[in-house]
């Protein structure tokens, strides 16, 4: 694996190049161009927290419970979708020129994660305010949680990459696979019961504590108790806590969640190069 | 660098050539559900059958041989495009291959996008490249099109632009194949001495031509290639003269 950092380093350049020439079409060719890129999530999250805040009512701060997982869902499956179709694409280039064939989907990884982290920091400023957003500490654990995230997507993604090269009707596959996780991941609803503060007057009681009138309330998760273990199996269960913890609860993500996550991501990361590896070398005949 | 070599030993490429060029995994499911006894699904073919071969520093290396013979993708071999199927392929030097159109443009992006990828692929990096812009533009007289996407260029036009990139980055290993060589007559005069620069400075060169006098001209050394195999390898008068009375 070493060969192949060493290799993917040596061509540095033109993945410098892939990104930059892929972030200026996209950023700079239309007028609106960063702020197309922000339209869409924060579209889609009010469509979503519209909608399923009917569904799902009494959740708090729903928008930012939708923020805090639709960034990161849209980062994996863009990379995906994008990664699936890269050495596919570079057919022309391929067969003209020798490249490491990794660096097709890790381009496609780095881009999408220049415009994840600029869409969560820019809606965060702009819904944030309203949406109940707090800044805490626990937010120091993002960079681990966008090194497991980016881990975790380059290994699919590199195998995305190699199967749709075999079989042209992968692209298919994944569109079903990623329209199914999307329901199976808790992003527009949450996994666990979330608790309202209550609201009222604070008032001082006899033995002189502060409280507040009226009860906490619990706001019940969609799904039934005793089914919430097997979402949990999903590995991108434990990657969005790395981010909806520290970003809605206001809080670290437990440590299963973080162990699972640093480990989910290293495996999916050593499967993709291992895949990577072993087929590599025959792409080009099948191009 | 005196130690420039590219050394070939006993390398064999089989190609698989399948019957449906793109497989779908539909269709293996199926077969494999229905157990339908089919045929191979492709045909092998050896474009390489254990070629052996050493070129060493100042040497000017020319390939003849029949259409299918495995000229190209011997090129194609040297250049780590096509992984050998058993054998080693070991070159020593900055190699640049000058195959088909483009040297691994993107036809999406423009001229100057393409000159600074093609830069980066050869291991330059933007700043390196900005140095060469000016003159790659001006000799390839592209400077108007600077900014079009490669995709709206003539073929010409896009050969005349990798030729001008790849002359200003002075490669030590060249590899050439005569598809490579065409344009207008304007521009093949003008090409020609730079090319022969670009040959004269270049520690290695192998040439792919159908073109005899090209071989001649260029040439120190001269193999011909039939079936994959090399079949005779000495000096380019001798190797024409025999490959000539063989056809």
């Amino acid at each position: 694996m070493t060969g192949q950092a060493a290799e993917v380093w040596r061509f540095r350049e033109v993945v410098k190049n892939f990104v930059a020439q892929d972030l200026k079409v996209k950023y700079r060719r239309s007028a609106l161009g960063f702020l197309w890129s922000l339209m869409n999530p924060l579209l889609q999250m009010i469509v979503l927290s519209t909608v399923f805040s009917l569904i799902f009512h009494g959740i708090p701060n729903f928008t930012l419970y939708i923020l805090s997982g639709i960034v990161c869902w849209n980062f994996f499956a863009a990379s995906v979708d994008g990664c699936a179709v890269s050495i596919l694409g570079a057919e022309s280039m391929l067969k003209r020129q020798y490249f490491p064939k990794l660096i097709f989907p890790l381009s496609t990884v780095i881009q999408n994660l220049v415009t994840f982290v600029l869409s969560l920091s820019v809606l965060l400023l702009i819904v944030g305010p309203f949406s109940g957003f707090r800044v805490t500490t626990a937010l120091a654990v993002l960079p681990l949680s966008f090194a497991c995230m980016v881990c975790f997507t380059l290994g699919v993604g590199a195998i995305a990459a190699v199967a749709t090269v075999h079989f042209r009707d992968m692209q298919h596959l994944i569109t079903v696979f990623l329209g199914a996780m999307f329901y199976l991941t808790p992003i527009i609803y949450p996994l666990d019961d979330k608790t309202i503060p209550p609201s009222g007057e604070p008032t001082v009681t006899a033995s002189g504590a502060v409280e507040l009138t009226g009860r906490a309330e619990v706001a019940k998760g969609p799904i039934p108790p005793q089914y919430r273990k097997y979402f949990k199996i999903n590995p991108l269960f434990s990657l969005l806590s790395m981010f909806q913890r520290p970003i809605y609860d206001g809080m670290l993500p437990t440590r299963l969640e973080t162990a699972a996550a640093v480990g989910i991501s290293l495996a999916s990361l050593s499967a993709g190069l291992l895949v990577f590896r072993r087929f590599e070398g025959g792409l080009i005949f099948r191009l | 660098m005196g130690d420039q070599h590219i050394t070939l030993e006993d390398v064999h490429l089989r190609f698989r050539m399948y019957s449906t060029r793109n497989r779908s995994l539909k269709e293996v499911v199926v077969n494999a559900l229905a157990r339908r006894k089919y045929g191979k699904p492709f045909t092998e073919i050896n474009a390489l059958a254990g070629v052996s071969l050493h070129v060493a520093h100042g040497e000017r290396l020319g390939i003849v041989g029949d259409n299918g013979a495995g000229k190209s993708t011997m090129l194609k071999v040297i250049s780590r495009i096509y992984p050998p199927t058993s054998g080693t392929v070991r070159y020593q030097g900055f190699l640049v291959p000058l195959l088909e159109v483009g040297i691994g443009f993107n036809f999406e992006l423009s001229g100057l996008e393409n000159i600074f990828l093609t830069g980066a692929i050869m291991g330059f990096s933007r700043k390196e490249m900005e140095k060469r812009v000016d003159s790659i533009l001006s000799f390839s007289e592209m400077r108007d099109f600077a900014n079009t996407p490669i995709k709206y260029y003539s073929s010409g036009m896009a050969q005349r632009l990798a030729f001008s990139i790849a002359t200003e980055i002075d490669p030590e290993i060249l590899l050439l194949d005569e598809v490579f060589s065409v344009g207008d007559i304007h521009w093949m005069e003008k090409a020609k001495s730079r090319m022969q620069t670009l040959i004269d400075r270049s520690g290695i060169l192998v040439l792919v031509s159908h073109d005899m006098k090209l071989i001649e001209q260029y040439c120190t050394r001269a193999v011909w290639l039939q079936g994959g195999r090399i079949v005779a390898d000495g000096k380019p008068a001798e190797i024409i003269e025999r490959y000539r009375a063989s056809t």
